[in-house]
């Protein structure tokens, strides 16, 4: 049989076998793939990130489906890096993936909700008075039916009211407060605009237009690094996370990249497979220090005795020995080390005084413009005095000079500074202060004198006056303050010596073997010489958040300064805490402040807003004598909240309120009397019939009034003092344990009226938010707002140069609206509710002496008016006044349209400033134009959000290349060199809202910005300082590392020098008060930020939860858990006079003895339980802190200690704090109803 | 339209005075359904409940019970995906399902609100009662809930179980052992990725699935946390 009928002829069969047998086709239904092709079927794909504060920016991919959002995965589009360089993605993290998941939670806020007490005093209200306003007035004036509702913040009770009743209630409070009281009682306190920029400027630009007062945030969460106006005068600038890769030595230095940059950690991780080497700094073992090739652990707060004893070795085997020709030369242009300074006599020592400037010398060195802000140096060729071109003095009044070329003013010509006296004609023994004697047990005292005496290289010189003084470079000192021989004989002979600040004494303070730390200088300052500065820091919030942190800061920079790091692609400060770098600032200026109606805008800090009005400084144990240098020159005295009234009155920090009397009332008075408002508001504050409110915090007439808070969690996460925050903000149940100075006899604060404590300042606090937080929880009023996949806005980061949308991938659930929408609809309810009320009004508004404007010349010298040293001239001695016309009844129609002001004042920012009409026109073309009843012609529109963004992109440098060269050519007037060629090439290039939801785009370079965004370098601070000789915006115009301005040198910190923590004297008094028969620990109360989520973010996630142990915890030692016999996931509770805070025990090798640490804004809205100590709920992580001030941080008026927003003021420290810890007795969930059960009871646990 | 239903819906949503004004609309809607008859009684007392006390502290125990505490959500799927990625596609199946019946969310609420059920119910009583047979363990944890709480509410959910055609109090919520170690092992133990038939897609993610399981355990009453037996029939019946 030849078998032919068996073979098919036309088919083949389709399962058969193939490779001998190995494969095999197969004929089943595929049915089943369906399945996951439904899965990850959608509609479409939106781009949007997430608006939260973790420097991400990450652009993620969210993917809709039936209107519903379904997931979201991470975007890999961002454009490619240039060869040699690994790409910015992947970016996101675990917290950003489980987003989606908040949009439809049973966490989600889904209505306007309002506290019923409050709802039914306010219908009942509404019936009896027609007009709103009167109904309000009605309540507040009842101190029965405002304490009714105050007291149960916190306690639930919350009913939905419409969006209508709400934003009546709001709009008629607003209006009774700014015409009883004045508009700056009402509050706003939004932070970290770059996460969410149009969404911040909705409730700063109402708040701005109405008068009202806006928070600062980056110095109030500690974030800001006062060491970076003092160094550099700005706020904060940093090297972009890819630039880490180009490092070729990399330290992280209490900052736990892969923890809190996850995102960005890759570049850490592919510059160590580069070769880099890594040190790590923390005194736990972090996941950073897993990345470590040497790990150190100093004991936590001691690391500035680490740094000044690297610094110590670096000088000693460099710059001591004239070694590193790269490092000398770089000081000399860069630094303040060539200027010299005058030695003051102090009790029969000298001690370093303030810099030599033209104006102490013969004919001002031929300096007739502001002679006295011009430093002086000396000639390394002919050794004579001159002026080196750069200094503050040169920016303003004159123009062509402000540069670093490094020419003799006079003649113009290069010329190299001396940097040594070194072998001259003369030299002092010097006084420096030594502080590390003053430390608390627990972080090593030293014996050391408190002065030290180090012999420097000085000169004599011959001043106007006739007197001879000596003087030293800044560089000398600086080398004797480190304690360097010299050839004197004077300083340690070796490391191994302990005298300040050797290592051997370093070792003795913070632990690290000496060995560790000089090993790791020398291949830092090494690598540095051999890599023209590669050498790179980053450094976060472990070493920051110390009341002494700008001292740890400031012997980190020095580091990086003397190897010449600064301003050099790969190396330099990389300072990572808050999404500070709004990158088009300038151009959301206008919008965000409404400077385009009226200027200026009214700003606060925080800190010392809330130290006041939460009554924290009645509880100050912390006194100025434990502060103040043994070199100091006047004995200063006084509380802390002294010192920040002296700096309110002189126009150092803002105030807010601002006077005891309504602004709106002022312009009037003056005008009856015939004076000028500037001058009628000097003379009486003379006299004394008008007084600053800072004077009488708790006088009713300065008590803020209506509070609004939103894209924040005020109080769930950032409000240090918690528990005073409940006490006498809002007047609710607390656990303060503490009694206030009046209650102890104690010595009062001078400056301030004592009165009995007030609770319940707030008549109204209003919260925004998409989920219920503790803040929302404590809230009057709780508006729900849309998600960020439900609203369109911009979002940038220090981190990458890219700007990212934010999209509307659908409309907001529920009754949610965007901030846009939510704060657009008060101020048009806040309109109509003002005729008969308010209308057009004169507003008087004080502000600080500002830094980037010509008033950082302010004050030379520190005079107060109150106490007759001068008199009180606005804008001189104490703040500028100015009066700003409000149209209250058009708050609407202004809030809706971009003003006339953009046109006849133009636009600018950091000191420059340009013309912008040709944007102005642009923009209402592109958003269409609208009338403004009682302006000319038509104003560009800004009804929605994205109108919004376009005014931002169109008016900024960043965003609009046309703008971008205006503002460099602004700059070029200033230096006299020509700046514009760093972007001619983009000049035509203008990025709009639907560019970069198409694509992530790189910004444009500006003269906002240090570094540049090219495709030769990547974005690295002080790069176009060192590169295009710009000077730092500082006094001497150089990196500024003498701090020369008299309470400087009264807390001795002119140069840099070890500071231990200080003693808040919280914890003892509470050892065995409150006993529960459990064994009571002392342990130092740390609070990093951590993994489960951002800040509050994602904490309440379940998620996350599970990830975790699903509700707060702390962890502590195996050593500390023995010695008070605490078991692993044992409820423990933590307190001080401060408050307490329960949580489970991680006990941990991790954490080192002595240490409870407790990753920040865990909230108690999950899994708490009642405290044994506060007979309430237990806290958050801030009810056992309390803000605390530093007077060198008020300083103001002076070049670069100078207010700007955001950019200079006190901090709020957190990390000196200690707390007892024992485990607890008894677990009481306290689940009852309020008023039920032993104690009153926040309803904000999980069920 | 099976009117009862209707007014079942109206009496677990926000109280308002429309709805106070209505009241013996409802009642005598309910009434006149028999089988809602074992939960009458209770449902009388809701409404009489409803009908008496102040407005406003009705909606405060709203909020407070329904928009406040997670464990009592009225959206269900809170109780079967949680914040599990299954939620969003979960939500467009059963928006699907109102479609085919020529109906669209209009309140703003999401598709899985229990209110929005029973009136969908109340529309297609065949399918919706299938469908609320299928929520069933959901409604029987929060009816076990509501009655721990001794809250009138429980009367709704009651009526609720027996349009599903189950029986409430199924679920021993009270009295439950808390998991053994061995239990919170099992549980966490993530089951290998299938391809092929049989595969299922749903259960690929064993995070999620461990967060499902867990969830709940959370939201019950510390120190008693709610019995995995039963979570594991709540995910299985949201599956079927």
């Amino acid at each position: 049989m030849s078998h032919f009928l068996d073979r098919l002829a036309f088919f083949k069969r389709n399962v058969e076998g193939f490779s001998a047998g190995h494969g095999a086709v197969t004929n089943e239904p595929r049915g089943w793939e369906d399945a996951y092709r439904q899965r990850w079927a959608h509609d479409k794909v939106v781009r949007s990130t997430h608006g939260v504060n973790c420097t991400g920016s990450c652009s993620w991919k969210i993917y809709v489906k039936g209107g519903v959002v379904t997931w979201e995965t991470q975007q890999t589009d961002y454009p490619r890096t240039r060869p040699g360089l690994p790409n910015h993605e992947p970016r996101g993290c675990a917290r950003g993936a489980s987003y989606s998941w908040y949009l439809y939670s049973a966490n989600r806020m889904k209505y306007p909700m309002m506290r019923k007490r409050l709802l039914r005093l306010w219908r009942a209200a509404r019936t009896e008075h027609a007009d709103p306003v009167e109904a309000w007035a009605s309540i507040q004036a009842d101190e029965t039916k405002r304490r009714a509702y105050q007291k149960v913040r916190g306690l639930g009770g919350f009913v939905r009211v419409s969006w209508e009743e709400a934003e009546e209630l709001i709009a008629a409070a607003n209006v009774h407060t700014a015409r009883v009281h004045g508009p700056d009682r009402i509050i706003g306190f939004s932070p970290i605009p770059a996460m969410s920029m149009v969404s911040y400027a909705a409730g700063s630009r109402y708040l701005s237009l109405i008068g009202g007062v806006c928070m600062s945030f980056y110095d109030w969460y500690c974030d800001l690094p006062p060491s970076s106006p003092q160094t550099w005068g700005e706020q904060t600038d940093v090297p972009e996370s890819a630039d880490w890769y180009n490092a070729g030595f990399l330290m992280m230095w209490g900052s736990n990249v892969p923890q809190t940059r996850t995102p960005d950690a890759h570049f850490m991780t592919e510059a160590r497979y580069r070769g880099t080497k890594t040190v790590v700094v923390t005194p736990d073992y972090s996941e950073a220090s897993k990345f470590a090739d040497l790990w150190l652990h100093p004991k936590q707060g001691t690391d500035a005795a680490l740094a000044m004893a690297m610094g110590h070795v670096i000088l000693s085997e460099w710059h001591a020995k004239g070694r590193g020709e790269y490092f000398l030369d770089y000081c000399r242009r860069y630094t303040d080390m060539p200027m010299l300074v005058l030695l003051e006599e102090k009790d029969g020592r000298l001690v370093p005084g303030r810099q030599l400037r033209a104006a102490d010398l013969e004919d001002g060195l031929g300096e007739s413009n502001n002679p006295d802000w011009k430093t002086v140096a000396i000639d390394e060729a002919t050794g004579r005095l001159y002026v080196p071109t750069g200094s503050i003095g040169f920016r303003w009044g004159e123009q062509g000079k402000w540069n670093l070329e490094g020419r003799d003013s006079r003649t113009l010509e290069v010329t190299t500074p001396r940097l040594t006296l070194l072998g001259g004609e003369a030299a002092a023994d010097v006084a420096f202060p030594y502080f590390g004697g003053r430390a608390p047990e627990f972080f090593n005292p030293t014996a050391h004198e408190e002065i030290v005496t180090r012999r420097v290289p000085a000169r004599r010189v011959t001043l106007k006056d006739g007197s001879t003084r000596l003087v030293a470079t800044v560089y000398d000192l600086f080398l004797a303050n480190y304690g360097v021989e010299r050839g004197f004989g004077d300083c340690p002979a070796s490391y191994d010596e302990d005298a300040p600040y050797t290592p051997a004494w370093a070792e003795k303070v913070c632990g690290v073997r000496r060995g560790q730390i000089v090993a790791t200088a020398r291949e830092f300052a090494a690598n540095a010489e051999k890599t023209n500065g590669k050498s790179m820091v980053i450094l976060g919030a472990a070493v920051n958040h110390w009341y002494h942190g700008d001292m740890i800061y400031r012997g980190i920079i020095n580091l990086l300064v003397m190897c010449g790091c600064i301003g050099q692609s790969g190396g330099g400060w990389s300072h990572y805490v808050g999404q500070e770098k709004l990158r088009p600032q300038t151009g959301w200026v206008p919008l965000a402040f409404a400077t385009d109606w009226g200027r200026p805008p009214r700003q606060q800090n925080s800190t010392s807003f809330f130290y006041a009005h939460t009554g924290q400084y009645r509880y100050e144990r912390l006194q100025v004598e434990e502060l103040l240098s043994p070199t100091a020159p006047q004995a200063l005295s006084g509380s802390l909240i002294d010192f920040n009234v002296r700096a309110e009155r002189m126009g150092w920090l803002p105030s807010a309120p601002q006077l005891q009397a309504n602004p709106l009332r002022i312009a009037e008075a003056a005008a009856a009397s015939g004076e000028a408002p500037a001058a009628y508001v000097a003379s009486r504050l003379a006299e004394g019939t008008l007084r600053m409110s800072c004077e009488d915090p708790e006088h009713p007439a300065n008590w803020p009034r209506n509070l609004f808070i939103w894209r924040s969690n005020l109080l769930g996460s950032s409000g240090k003092g918690h528990e005073y925050f409940l006490r006498h903000l809002l007047g609710t149940t607390h656990g303060v344990q503490g009694k206030d100075l009046g209650e102890e006899g104690a010595v009062k604060p001078q400056e301030v009226t004592w009165r009995e404590a007030p609770e319940g300042k707030l008549d109204l606090l209003v919260t925004l938010d998409f989920r219920m937080s503790t803040t929302c929880v404590y809230s009057d009023i709780v508006l729900p707002t849309a998600t960020w996949y439900e609203k369109h806005d911009l979002n940038t980061s220090d981190m990458h140069p890219f700007i990212h949308p934010l999209s509307a991938a659908v409309d907001p659930a529920w009754e949610a609206r965007t901030d846009w929408a939510i704060f657009k609809g008060i101020a048009r309810r806040f309109s109509e509710l003002c005729p008969g009320h308010l209308g057009v009004e004169q507003d008087v508004v004080l502000s600080p002496l500002m830094h980037d404007t010509a008033q950082e010349l302010a004050q030379g010298v520190v005079r107060d008016w109150k106490r007759g040293e001068c008199v009180p001239l606005p804008g001189k001695t104490m703040p500028a006044i100015t009066v700003v016309e409000r149209d209250y009844p058009r708050t609407y129609a202004r809030f809706t349209a971009l003003g006339p002001l953009m046109d006849r004042l133009g636009n600018g920012g950091k000191g420059i400033g340009w013309k912008t009409q040709h944007e102005v026109d642009f923009l209402a073309s592109l958003n269409g134009a609208v009338e403004v009843p009682g302006v000319e012609g038509k104003r560009p529109r800004i009804e929605s959000d994205i109108d919004a963004a376009e005014v931002i992109l169109a008016l900024a440098p960043e965003t609009n290349g046309h703008v971008a060269v205006k503002a460099w050519e602004a700059l070029s007037r200033n230096t006299g060199r020509d700046h514009t060629h760093l972007a001619r090439g983009k000049e035509h290039e203008a990025i709009r809202f639907r560019d970069v939801q198409a694509q992530p785009r790189k910004i444009i370079s500006s003269p906002t910005w240090s570094g540049l965004e090219s495709e030769e370098v990547c974005y690295n601070a002080g790069y176009t300082n060192v590169h295009e000789l710009i000077p730092w915006r500082t006094l001497s115009g150089r990196q500024q590392l003498y701090q020369d301005h008299p309470w400087m040198q009264a807390f001795g910190e002119q140069l840099c020098v070890y500071k231990p923590p200080v003693d808040l004297k919280a914890h003892l008094e509470m050892l065995g008060r409150v006993p529960n028969g459990e064994k009571e620990l002392v342990l130092n109360f740390i609070t990093p930020h951590q993994k489960w989520g951002i800040h509050s973010t994602y904490s309440d996630n379940l998620i996350m939860l599970t990830l975790n142990r699903g509700g707060p915890v702390v962890w502590i030692s195996e050593v500390d858990a023995r010695r008070a016999g605490i078991e692993d996931n044992d409820w423990v509770e933590a307190f001080n006079l401060n408050g307490a805070l329960t949580a489970r025990a991680v006990v941990s090798q991790r954490v080192p003895e002595g240490m409870i640490l407790m990753y920040h804004a865990q909230e108690k809205i999950v899994n708490t339980p009642g405290s044994e100590v506060m007979r309430t709920r237990g806290g958050i992580h801030n009810s056992v802190t309390r803000a605390v001030l530093k007077p060198t941080h008020m300083i103001g008026g002076y070049a670069q200690l100078s207010y700007g927003f955001n950019y200079h003021g006190t901090i709020g420290t957190n990390r000196d704090e200690f707390v007892v810890v024992r485990k607890m007795a008894k677990v009481d969930w306290m689940d009852q109803p309020a008023g039920q059960g032993d104690a009153a009871v926040p309803a904000v646990a999980a069920e | 339209m099976r009117l009862s239903l209707r007014a079942l819906a109206a009496l677990l949503a926000y109280p308002t005075a429309e709805l106070r004004a209505a009241l013996p609309e409802v009642r005598a809607a309910l009434a006149a359904d028999p089988a809602l008859a074992p939960a009458l009684p209770g449902l009388e007392a809701l409404a009489a409940r409803l009908g008496a006390d102040d407005l406003l502290d009705l909606q405060e125990e709203y909020v407070a019970l329904f928009d406040r505490t997670r464990g009592l959500c009225l959206n269900l799927f809170e109780h079967v995906h949680g914040d599990s990625r299954e939620r969003g596609p979960a939500m467009v199946e059963l928006h699907g399902l109102y479609a085919a019946a020529g109906l669209e969310p209009a309140s703003g609420e999401l598709p899985d609100y229990l209110p929005m059920l029973l009136e969908y119910a109340a529309i297609e009583p065949a399918r919706g009662a299938e469908l609320l047979g299928n929520a069933a363990p959901v409604l029987d944890l929060l009816h076990g809930r509501l009655l721990a709480r001794g809250s009138a509410y429980a009367a709704a959910l009651h009526a609720a179980l027996l349009v599903a055609g189950a029986v409430p109090g199924t679920v021993p919520l009270a009295d439950a052992p808390d998991p053994t170690p061995e239990e919170l092992d099992a549980a966490y133990e993530e089951a290998p990725v299938v391809f092929g038939p049989g595969a299922d897609p749903a259960a690929e993610c064993g995070g999620e699935a461990l967060a499902a399981r867990l969830r709940a355990a959370r939201r019950t009453p510390n120190p008693k946390p709610a019995p995995r037996p039963v979570l594991r029939r709540v995910a299985a019946a949201s599956r079927g």
